[in-house]
C-alpha cells in the first residue's frame, strides 16, 4: 500500500501560522521563539533525548510548531508539570520507522496522516491507542484507528468570489461546471486529492455515494472527463499560497481549495468578495500516532492526547490557524463569527464527506497520470 | 626547469574544469541514468510506462513548442536589436550592450514574478488597456500558453542577443560597401551579402536559446496555470508528489536525448563547428 499522506498539507498549515503572525494574530514572543528554534532543530532533535517524564511530540514546523507549543503543550505543562516540547521537524512514516528499528526512539507523539497510520500499523511501528484513556467519542467518526486518532481537521471547501461573480454564486459542484451561468476561471489543486470528489458531485451523485462511484475505472474516467470538460476555465494551484494568491488577485472567481486558507481568505478580502461553501467539502483529518518504545511512555502519551481533546483547546487551535476541531463537541464553543468556517461544525459536516485514504491508496497514482492529461491533452 | 610537452601542459590546463565537470556533473548524471533503469525495478519498465502516457506525449509536444516558439521570437526581436547596436555607431553603444546584460543580475524568479505584476488580470497592463478604453474585460494574458512565451522569451532575450552581436561586431562593414558601390541596393546588399555572414551568429543563438528553454522550469511553472507543463516541471512533480525517481529519472533521460536528437538534426543543415567554434 502507498502512503497517501498529504505532506503538503501539513505544511502548509505550518507556513498559515506564518501569515497569521504577520496579520498580526499570533504572538511576537512566541513567533520569534518559533524562529530561533527553527535555526537550531538539528540540535534540538539530537538533544531531545526525552528524559522520563518529559514528551516530545512532533509536528511539520513552521510555526504551527509554535501554535502547537502554545495551544496544547504549554498547557499540559500547566495543568501537570510535565513538560511538553514540540519538534517541527516532520514526522513522516519513512522517519518513524527508521527511529523505531533503529531503536533509538526520540519521539513520542507524532502529527501523521491516515494513511501513513495505516502503513505504519500494518508495518508494526507503531501503537494501539489506549481508548480507556483517550475518548473516542470526542473524535469525528471515522477518524479513530486502531493504532492512530485524529488530531485535528481541514476540508476542501467550495470557495467563491460574489463580487467578480456580480452576486450570483455557485451553490453546488454541478454549478461550478456551468461555465455559462457562472463565468469566471476556477481552480483546481494540481494534484487529484480531494477533487476528484467534487467532479463526481458535479455529475450529480449523492455525498455517500461519491467513493463508490469512484471505485470504478468508469467512475474515475467520468471525474476526470469532467475535468477535460471544464479545462479551458481551470488554472490550477500547487501549494496552499497560490490558491490564496489565485483569489486575492482575481484571478479566479470560483475554487476547490484548503478551508485553512479560506480561513485567511475571509480575512485578507473584501466580506462581500469571499464566500465558503462546505457543501459537498471533503474532510481530512489529522491523525497523532505513537511510536513503538516512544520514551514517555504509553500512558503519559495516551493521556496528552487525551488532553488535546479538549474542546476549549481545540477551538483555540481553529481561531489561530484555522485547523478545525477533529471533537464534534467543541463546535459549541467556536465564536459565532467564526463557525461558518469550521470544518467539524454539524451543519457544515452534514454535507461533507470524509477523505478515504484507503481509495487513493488504491487508485491515486493512476488517477494523477489521467488527470494531468485531462488538463493538459 | 624540465620542459614540459605542449600535450602535457595543454592537459593540464584542462584537468582542473575537467575533474570538476566530471566528479559534480557527469557523475551525478550517470546516477540519474541508473536509476532510471533500476527502480523500482531493474529493467526497462519506466520507459514503457513513459511511452504509453498520453500525459508525458502531451508534456513533450509543449516542450519543444514552448522552445521553438521562443527560439523565434528571440532570433526576431534579438537580430534587430544586435543590428542596430552593432551597425549604427553612436555614443549609446555602451549603454545599449549594458541595457542586454542588465536582467543578468536580476534572479529569473523575480523576472517571472514581474510579469504576473504586469499580466494579470487587475494587472497593469490589463489595468491601462481599460483605463485607455480598448477593452471592456480583462485579456487572459498569462496562466496560458501566451504569458509563458511573452515571458520565455524576455528571459532567454540577452542569450540571443550576445552571440549575434559578438558575430555582427566582427564584419567588416567593407563587404556591404562594396556591394552597394557595385549598385546592388540596400535590401539586396543587407540580404546577399550581410545576412549570410551573420548566419554563425544566428545558429549559435538559436541553438542556445532552444536548448535552455527546453529545460526550463521557474516561468513556465509561475506563468503556465498549470496547463502548460513543460517536461521539466513533469520531472519535479513525478519525484515530488510521488517519489517516483524511477520515472522522473526515466523522462529525463528522454529529455536528453531529444535535446541531442534535436542538435544532430541541426548539424545535417548547418556547419555546427562553424557556427559555435568559429565566431567571425
Amino acid at each position: 500500500m502507498t502512503d497517501t499522506t498529504d505532506f503538503e498539507a501539513k505544511r502548509d498549515i505550518a507556513e498559515i501560522a506564518v501569515e497569521r503572525y504577520k496579520q498580526g494574530r499570533l504572538t511576537r514572543r512566541g513567533f520569534v521563539a518559533a524562529m530561533g528554534a527553527l535555526g537550531v532543530l538539528p540540535a534540538l532533535g539530537s538533544k531531545a533525548h526525552a528524559q522520563a517524564k518529559e514528551i516530545i511530540v512532533v509536528n511539520w514546523g513552521g510555526a504551527a510548531k509554535d501554535v502547537l507549543q502554545e495551544v496544547l503543550c504549554d498547557t499540559y505543562t500547566a495543568e501537570t508539570g510535565i513538560p511538553v516540547i514540540v519538534d517541527g521537524s516532520g514526522p513522516s512514516a519513512g522517519k518513524i520507522r527508521a527511529m523505531v528499528e533503529s531503536g533509538a526512539v526520540v519521539w513520542d507523539l507524532c502529527d501523521s496522516g491516515a494513511g501513513s497510520a495505516i502503513i505504519l500499523e500494518q508495518q508494526g511501528m507503531t501503537q494501539p491507542i489506549d481508548y480507556s484513556i483517550v475518548d473516542k467519542s470526542k473524535v469525528l467518526e471515522g477518524t479513530a484507528y486502531k493504532n492512530g486518532v485524529g488530531n485535528y481537521v481541514y476540508s476542501y471547501v467550495l470557495a467563491t468570489n460574489p463580487k467578480m461573480l456580480g452576486g450570483n454564486v455557485p451553490q453546488t459542484w454541478e454549478d461550478v461546471w456551468n461555465v455559462k451561468d457562472f463565468p469566471g476561471m476556477r481552480t483546481f489543486r494540481k494534484s487529484v486529492r480531494g477533487q476528484l470528489e467534487c467532479a463526481t458531485m458535479a455529475q450529480g451523485v449523492p455525498l455517500n455515494e461519491v467513493y463508490e462511484a469512484l471505485g470504478t475505472q468508469d467512475g474515475i474516467n467520468a471525474a476526470i472527463a469532467k475535468f477535460r470538460e471544464l479545462r479551458e476555465n481551470i488554472i490550477v494551484w500547487g501549494s496552499g499560497s497560490d490558491s490564496q494568491n489565485l483569489f486575492l488577485q482575481e484571478e479566479v472567481a470560483i475554487g476547490n481549495i484548503w478551508s485553512t486558507r479560506a480561513h485567511l481568505l475571509k480575512d485578507q478580502m473584501d466580506k462581500d468578495a469571499f464566500n465558503v461553501s462546505f457543501n459537498g467539502g471533503v474532510i481530512a483529518p489529522g491523525i497523532w500516532v505513537v511510536p513503538k518504545g516512544n520514551p514517555a511512555g504509553t500512558e503519559e502519551t495516551m493521556k496528552f492526547i487525551a488532553h488535546g481533546q479538549k474542546p476549549e483547546l481545540q477551538v483555540k487551535w481553529l481561531e489561530m490557524i484555522g485547523s478545525g476541531p477533529v471533537n464534534p463537541e467543541a463546535a459549541e464553543l467556536v465564536p459565532a463569527e467564526l463557525a461558518p468556517y469550521n470544518p467539524s461544525s454539524p451543519e457544515n459536516l452534514a454535507t461533507q464527506i470524509l477523505y478515504n485514504d484507503e481509495w487513493y491508496a488504491k487508485n491515486q497514482i493512476a488517477a494523477e497520470e489521467l488527470y494531468v492529461d485531462a488538463l493538459i491533452n | 626547469m624540465p620542459r614540459i610537452n605542449e600535450k602535457v601542459s595543454y592537459w593540464m590546463l584542462v584537468a582542473p574544469a575537467l575533474a570538476i565537470m566530471v566528479i559534480f556533473y557527469i557523475v551525478p548524471v550517470l546516477g540519474i541514468w541508473k536509476i532510471a533503469f533500476t527502480e523500482p525495478e531493474t529493467g526497462v519498465a519506466n520507459f514503457v510506462a513513459m511511452a504509453g502516457s498520453n500525459a508525458v506525449k502531451t508534456s513533450f509536444i509543449i516542450t519543444f513548442r514552448v522552445a521553438a516558439i521562443t527560439t523565434i521570437g528571440c532570433l526576431i526581436l534579438g537580430y534587430i536589436v544586435a543590428y542596430a547596436i552593432s551597425n549604427f555607431a553612436s555614443k549609446f553603444t555602451p549603454l545599449m550592450v549594458a541595457l542586454v546584460i542588465l536582467p543578468f543580475w536580476v534572479s529569473v524568479l523575480i523576472r517571472s514574478f514581474s510579469w504576473i505584476v504586469l499580466l494579470g488580470r487587475s494587472g497593469i497592463v490589463n489595468d491601462t488597456l481599460k483605463g485607455a478604453g480598448l477593452i471592456d474585460a480583462p485579456l487572459r494574458l498569462m496562466h496560458n500558453e501566451t504569458g509563458v512565451l511573452i515571458a520565455m522569451i524576455h528571459v532567454m532575450l540577452p542569450f540571443a542577443i550576445l552571440p549575434m552581436l559578438t558575430n555582427m561586431r566582427g564584419i567588416s562593414g567593407a563587404y556591404v560597401q562594396a556591394a552597394r558601390s557595385l549598385g546592388a541596393s540596400e535590401w539586396t546588399a543587407f540580404r546577399q551579402v550581410y545576412f549570410p555572414q551573420t548566419m554563425p551568429g544566428v545558429m549559435s543563438g538559436a541553438l542556445l536559446v532552444f536548448v535552455l528553454s527546453l529545460g526550463f522550469f521557474v516561468t513556465p511553472a509561475l506563468l503556465g496555470g498549470g496547463r502548460v507543463l513543460m517536461i521539466s516541471e513533469y520531472i519535479t512533480y513525478q519525484i515530488q508528489e510521488f517519489l517516483n525517481w524511477g520515472l522522473g529519472s526515466a523522462l529525463s533521460v528522454a529529455l536528453l536525448i531529444a535535446t541531442a536528437l534535436v542538435l544532430l538534426i541541426a548539424a545535417r543543415f548547418v556547419n555546427l563547428r562553424s557556427a559555435l567554434l568559429e565566431r567571425k
